[in-house]
């Protein structure tokens, strides 16, 4: 009876120990496989075989009719149609390259998700979940090293907890300062204000399926009856502009034709009379309650465009706050049966981002679309040349201004901030930091976004936040200028087009290696535009299956279903 | 020393008998007239907290009806191009050194640029609004379905307080909720959606009192004498059952504008521009560190009115709780 209760105690004990053990141990964290490891055991390079993806034909509407491995570095994009904004668009970071192998190994999903392979400046060390994304220097980096070892990616929703955490200095670099946290910023001698000049517009969309809306006077009455001014001046930071056009003016033929009506109050309401109502009408502004840079303060906006449409036109607007999702949803298809605050921030710099996205005869957007509208920028696609460009765009631009289907209200200006010790800190105009040239005067960079990435397969993602860790990690073919938007060599040395625009034939970098060690070639750059843009890939499978960009920014996937 | 005994007088002659009778009637007229009412004064003005609650709401009454007289500006009034300010701008109260050149703006200038102060004041108004009438409806239908309930009993009372316990078993914020989500958003719906997750606590309170009361003996004789069920319940018994529903009625308007200031704060409640506190907290809530002012002020005033509230209805409740009057000494100024 005495051995027994011993042997319960003694096992008794040791299941409370073992417990205890597994309670203290933290969690594994997400490891990316070692740089070094897959290169001791990879078997000798096979002789090089060219891969390929292609569509049938070019009925399925896309702009990709091929993209073909010529050899071992040169690959060739066959077009259906030219593209002008082929070079500013393949620079985008979701058309970042992975190696082959990595890609087949996960079948397009799984560990691609939460473990890139790429051939940046850092490679993932661990990725926390809830926590932090650890990265470490690449040493086998093709361009300048990284300046830190180790950079740091944290998060946090609300404004003031990133400030609290710059100012006591637990992190070195935050973005989307609140426009009242400026001044804060800008006296205290440890922190340095950084002016974002990321290309933007923040409009009051209006759906003209439904009525009032599908009246042309009543669409200008609201366009000249909002005093955008007094918005800019009262509710956005310095530096921010009063929309002249829909696309900012940094980006060429952005500005071509007239400008934007100015306020007047009288005359809106003599339009809104003839349109049949003269003492206004009941409807709802929509908005999302999300900070942008285009619109960093959405509740105070809506209500100001609230209180000006009643004071000048003696509409009754009740405002209505979404959810993010449902409101994006909502607005794309078409289906706010009132006003809107939406906008847009540029993802290459070419004018075709900004109008043909939203103007172009496919986009429900605001209701019917007009052709006046989009066989202007039809023909605009078709030019290389921005200068050739100017009449095409001025008189799209036109068509804009007096059809209104919404008002360009804003160009916004945002601001990140940084501790005065971190060098080089700074927002390029496209895409994110880079921190591989910034140097904190010690081992790490600390980096507080506002928001966890979703997953780092950045093919199939569209937020900011995962997209600026991808962009630390993967590179795509080209990258844009740290101060511009001009498209500079990144994985490819060069890339040739022919007489029309069809067919671009693109050089790769010779002797860059991925994190894994394999060597980089034209198959690599195969596998990973094909598992975004060809529906039918085995691979084609990624976090959502959506592949937004590739199916966006190429008019579509090719081989998908009816 | 013997005291002189008085002489003991004369027997009473049949009309003065008549004028005591006469006078005891008159007294037990008054009695029953005031004395309860009295009587329930008197112990309300020795609870010290009911004290300081009814002088805090009685404030917040004149508040809310002199809010036109009280606010300096239209509580939706944006005033760019009005005076010099700007959106946000901190208090600026002349007498503790604000230039004089400068607009006064006792509780500074919100997000919209409008007069935080005349917001606030406005808000008043909204609040109290919502308390009353939402904790009036849920007293009403409660105390319906809880008489019917706890005098029919049987199988009337089995449905309607399962019902009331389906209502009960979810969490009444989170019913509010789902009930404005259902609905749409809004300040009438909110409404709605409060006094329906409330309706409940009244009709257990007024079930239980009922319960009790028709079993005693004045309840008893007035079915002996033939009077009607209806009669009986609404003219004997509720009138009875009256205090525990006032004491729980007080209690739960600050609650109700707890909840309306949730809703509020979620977007849910009160839309803009309507100055509702809950709302003016949410809107500004990302600028606690930089504008406090914008968050503290508002909510102050819901705090003081929760609190206003609940002081009265604890005194309330020990002023008109028997057994605790019974057992507890009573308090006093």
């Amino acid at each position: 009876m005495k051995r027994k209760s011993l042997f319960f105690v003694v096992m008794s004990l040791f299941t409370l120990l073992s417990l205890g053990l597994s309670a203290c141990q933290t969690p594994a964290p997400i490891v990316a496989p070692p740089a070094a490891q897959p290169t001791a055991t990879t078997p000798p390079k096979a002789a090089f075989v060219p891969t390929s993806v292609s569509a049938p034909n070019c009925d399925y509407g896309g702009k990709i009719k091929e993209i073909a491995a010529v050899d071992e570095l040169t690959v060739r994009f066959s077009l259906c149609k030219p593209d002008p904004a082929f070079m500013p668009k393949i620079a985008f970071n979701p058309f970042n390259i992975q190696p082959k192998e990595w890609i087949e190994k996960n079948g397009g999903g799984g560990e691609l998700l939460s473990k890139p392979i790429g051939t940046g400046p850092y490679k993932l060390e661990s990725w926390n979940r809830g926590d932090s994304i650890i990265m470490k220097r690449n040493d086998a980096y093709w361009g300048d090293k990284a300046i830190a070892e180790t950079l740091v990616f944290r998060w946090a929703t609300e404004g003031a907890a990133r400030l609290l955490e710059l100012q006591s200095g637990t992190v070195d670099y935050i973005t989307f300062i609140s426009p009242d946290d400026y001044e804060k910023v800008e006296s205290d001698p440890n922190l340095q204000l950084l002016h974002a000049e990321i290309p933007n517009i923040l409009y009051v969309g209006m759906t003209n399926t439904f009525e009032p809306f599908d009246n042309v006077k009543v669409r200008q009455a609201i366009a000249m009856g909002i005093d955008r001014k007094r918005i800019v001046d009262h509710f956005y930071p310095e530096g921010s502009e009063v929309a002249s056009h829909f696309t900012p003016c940094t980006i060429p033929n952005g500005c071509d034709g007239d400008p934007w009506y100015d306020f007047d109050a009288a005359k809106a309401k003599a339009l809104l009379a003839e349109a049949g109502f003269p003492d206004g009408f009941k409807t709802k502004i929509f908005y999302r309650d999300v900070f942008r840079a285009y619109l960093p303060e959405p509740g105070l906006v809506a209500v100001e465009v609230q209180t000006q449409l009643k004071q000048n036109l003696g509409i009754d607007v009740e405002v209505v706050v979404m959810e993010s999702g449902e409101f994006l949803d909502e607005s794309n298809e078409g289906r706010l049966d009132g006003l809107y605050l939406l906008g847009w921030g540029a993802d290459y710099p070419h004018v075709t981002n900004f109008l043909d996205f939203h103007f172009g005869k496919d986009n429900k957007q605001f209701g019917n679309t007009h052709p006046a509208i989009y066989q202007a920028l039809e023909r605009g696609a078709q030019i290389g040349d921005p200068a050739q460009a100017v009449a095409v765009y001025a008189e799209a631009n036109n068509a804009i201004r007096e059809l209104v289907p919404m008002v360009p209200i804003v160009h916004g200006a945002s601001a990140n901030a940084a501790l005065k010790t971190l060098v080089g800190a700074h927002i390029p105009p496209f895409r994110s930091p880079k921190f591989s040239i910034m140097d904190p005067g010690k081992d790490t960079i600390v980096f507080m976004q506002n928001a966890e990435p979703i997953s780092l397969f950045c093919a199939d993602e569209t937020d900011g936040e995962s997209l600026a860790a991808c962009e630390q990690i993967l590179e795509p073919l080209f990258d844009y200028a740290k101060d511009s938007g001009e498209v500079i060599p990144a994985l490819a040395t060069s890339c040739e087009p022919n007489a029309d625009l069809t067919e671009w034939v693109c050089k790769l970098r010779a002797g860059v290696k991925f994190h894994d060690g394999s060597d980089f070639d034209a198959n690599d750059v195969i596998a990973s535009w094909a598992a975004g843009i060809d529906a039918a890939n085995p691979n084609h499978k990624g976090n959502t299956g959506a592949f937004e960009y590739y199916s966006y920014l190429w008019d579509g996937l090719m081989n998908a279903d009816e | 020393m013997s005291t002189p005994s008085e002489p003991p007088s004369p027997p009473p002659s049949l009309e003065d008998s008549k004028h005591t009778t006469e006078a005891l009637n008159n007294s037990f007229q008054d009695y029953r007239a005031n004395s309860l009412w009295r009587l329930m004064l008197r112990r309300i003005l020795r609870q010290r907290s009911a004290i300081v609650g009814g002088i805090i709401l009685g404030m917040l009454i004149l508040v809310a009806v002199f809010a036109p007289v009280l606010a300096p500006y239209d509580p939706e009034q944006v005033l760019i191009g009005v005076e010099p300010v700007r959106k946000r701008q901190s208090p600026c109260i002349h007498l503790l050194g604000c230039p004089a050149d400068q607009p006064q703006h006792w509780m500074g200038i919100d997000g919209n640029v409008r007069d935080q102060l005349s917001r606030v004041i406005y808000g008043t108004r909204v609040s109290l609004f919502i308390g009353f009438t939402t904790i009036g409806f849920a007293i009403i239908l409660g105390t319906i379905l809880g008489a019917v309930s706890g005098y029919a009993g049987g199988w009337v009372d089995n449905v309607i307080m399962r019902l009331m316990d389906v209502l009960m078993a979810f969490p009444s914020l989170l019913l509010a909720i789902a009930i404005v989500n259902v609905l749409g958003r809004g300040l009438q719906n909110a409404l709605l959606a409060i006094a329906i997750v409330n309706v409940p606590i009244y009709a257990r309170v007024v079930r239980a009192s009922v319960l009790s009361i028709k079993e005693q003996d004045f309840v008893e004789a007035s079915r002996a004498l033939g009077a009607n069920p209806f009669r009986i319940l609404f003219v004997r018994i509720l009138p009875n059952a009256l205090s525990p529903l006032i004491v729980s009625g007080t209690l739960g308007i600050a609650g109700a504008i707890l909840e309306a200031a949730a809703l509020s704060f979620l977007g849910l409640g009160a839309q803009p521009p309507t100055p509702e506190w809950g709302s003016m907290l949410g809107s500004e809530r990302n600028q606690v560190f930089t504008a406090p002012h914008l968050v503290f002020y508002p909510g102050i005033a819901i705090m003081i009115t929760v609190l206003a509230f609940n002081l009265l209805g604890d005194g309330l409740r020990d002023a008109l709780d028997p057994r605790l009057s019974f057992n507890k000494p009573e308090q006093t100024l």
